[in-house]
């Protein structure tokens, strides 16, 4: 706990802190399946350079973020903006250890390479297409 | 705005004196009901003195143990607050508050810990 008296603050809701509670957790699909990792997130646009109006609404999350930062996360930086799957914030249905989605992962972009890879390669190998027996 | 993009910005007092580092950012799940779940609305930033980087929360939450790792992330982070949304007056490659700013306590609702 912080060792300053600072006031306590009072919450109307649930508090989520974003690199505590939300960054890199895994996000299951309906079915409760691994869908993806949360990578970053993207709230509503946020004048850069300019003052802000203190009467105007806070910002809110508008997409979960997935895709390639391995390679950002190892030599800095982040992927192009282009480049980052999102999964809007309407499809989340709960928030614990992992996120819960309230749909299918394959109704998502953000899988697409999975999908990719079992059709057209692992499902053209023999008994690439059912279970194992 | 990707939130990646505020996060580790210095943080700046209305003289432009150096207050701390944005190491996380807060939502408060009470906006616009939704489909599934309502808006998270972001509430405020948390702001570390000492240092820009955080370790699993520990001065935010009721955390005590391992005793020894607690007390040396709560000392690296003595004097963190959480500054609300209205209270920043811009953003530009660091984040600006306004003359009236208040310092809250970071510490998480005691459920949430």
């Amino acid at each position: 706990m912080s060792d300053t008296d600072y006031p306590e603050e009072t919450y109307a809701g649930r508090v989520l802190d974003a690199d505590l509670h939300l960054f890199d957790r895994q996000v299951l699909d309906v079915d409760g399946e691994p869908a993806f990792a949360v990578d970053d997130i993207e709230i509503s646009d946020v004048p850069i350079g300019l003052p802000l109006d203190p009467a105007a609404p806070a910002p809110v999350i508008e997409s979960l973020l997935s895709g390639p930062v391995l390679a950002t996360r190892t030599f800095g930086g982040r992927p192009p903006s282009s480049r980052l799957e999102r999964i809007p914030w309407r499809h989340v249905s709960d928030i614990g250890t992992a996120l819960t989605l309230g749909i299918h992962s394959d109704e998502l972009d953000a899988t697409w390479t999975e999908r990719w890879v079992r059709d057209r390669i692992i499902g053209r190998i023999p008994g690439g297409r059912h279970d194992p027996e | 705005m990707i939130l990646s993009d505020l996060i580790h910005k210095k943080v700046l007092d209305a003289e432009g004196t150096v207050v701390g580092n944005l190491v996380d950012v807060r939502f408060v799940i009470d906006g616009a009901p939704g489909q599934l779940l309502a808006s998270a609305r972001l509430h405020g930033i948390i702001v570390s003195r000492g240092t820009a980087s955080t370790f699993l929360g520990y001065e935010r939450n009721s955390a005590n143990s391992p005793f020894i790792l607690a007390k040396f992330l709560e000392w690296r982070h003595r004097g963190s607050f959480l500054v609300r949304w209205r209270d920043i007056a811009m953003i530009d490659d660091a984040v600006h508050l306004r003359a009236s700013f208040q310092r809250l306590s970071p510490n998480l609702p005691q459920n949430r810990s």
